[in-house]
């Protein structure tokens, strides 16, 4: 029982290292390691690699869908002209004046109008307090 | 930061940096050095194997201080075991990323060790 697990033969003959190293090399190459830094520097460098390509794979995909998020914001500001019954004298909507902006303005943008509403508050109820002081005295 | 380990020859008080890279494995394999032979051919593959994490830092060092150093070390299972993994380390580093592991909870398994 069991023995066709022991039985088969290996379907490939083992491979050694070194060949296995050659497999691998162009990929590192391609990714921008060198051949110092792949075959004589330390093994675990390519962890790092690794770690890089796939960090400027995600910033590649996410500047391809910020193209994308912009052409369609371009055609929908430009859809009205296209449209087969537009009126005449349509316009298109302008475009964008200002880029998307980028996540750490946006959170400054936060805290800023956090403060500012805080500050405001602050301005009110000083007001309103010298409201009632000039009515009491 | 890959694996490595230091040996201090207390005769000569000289510190020896012991670790692979893939042109120390290359080379040794071009020498004959095959680690599936680790359990079959002890006598010649361990001496072989610690000669070899010579190749990175001391590739200059003679033959016979390296054998010197094997006669003299101490605990050398342990310090095979650890070569061992030093070595293999070079073809892990490769083959497997903990990261991005396609089969991650698809089977799971303990040791008892």
């Amino acid at each position: 029982m069991g023995s066709e697990l022991l039985n088969e033969a290996p379907s490939h003959s083992p491979k050694t290292f070194t060949e296995m190293f050659r497999e691998a090399f162009p990929f590192y190459l391609s990714i921008g390691m060198t051949y110092e830094l792949f075959w004589l520097a330390d093994a675990t460098l390519v962890l790092d690699y690794r770690k890089a390509y796939r960090i400027s794979r995600e910033r590649a995909n996410f500047d391809a869908w910020l193209q994308g998020a912009y052409v369609y914001d371009a055609l929908c500001a430009v859809s009205p002209v296209f449209h087969a019954f537009a009126k005449r004298g349509t316009k298109p909507v302008p475009y964008l004046s200002n880029p998307y902006p980028m996540h750490s303005k946006k959170k400054q943008n936060e805290k800023l109008s956090a403060q500012e509403g805080a500050a405001k508050f602050y301005a009110f109820a000083a007001q309103f307090n010298k409201r009632f002081e000039t009515k009491s005295t | 930061m890959g694996k490595f380990l230091r040996l201090t020859d207390k005769a000569t008080n000289k510190t020896y940096t012991l670790e692979f890279n893939r042109k120390a494995v290359e080379t040794m394999e071009r020498q004959g050095f095959n680690i599936s032979e680790f359990a079959e051919k002890p006598m010649t593959t361990l001496p072989a194997l610690f000669r070899g994490a010579f190749l990175m830092h001391h590739p200059a060092i003679k033959r016979e201080v390296v054998d010197n150093l094997f006669d003299k070390v101490s605990n050398k299972r342990e310090l095979i075991n650890k070569l061992a993994e030093m070595y293999t380390e070079t073809l892990d580093v490769l083959l497997y990323d903990d990261e991005n592991d396609e089969n991650e909870g698809k089977v799971e398994w303990e040791a008892s060790f």
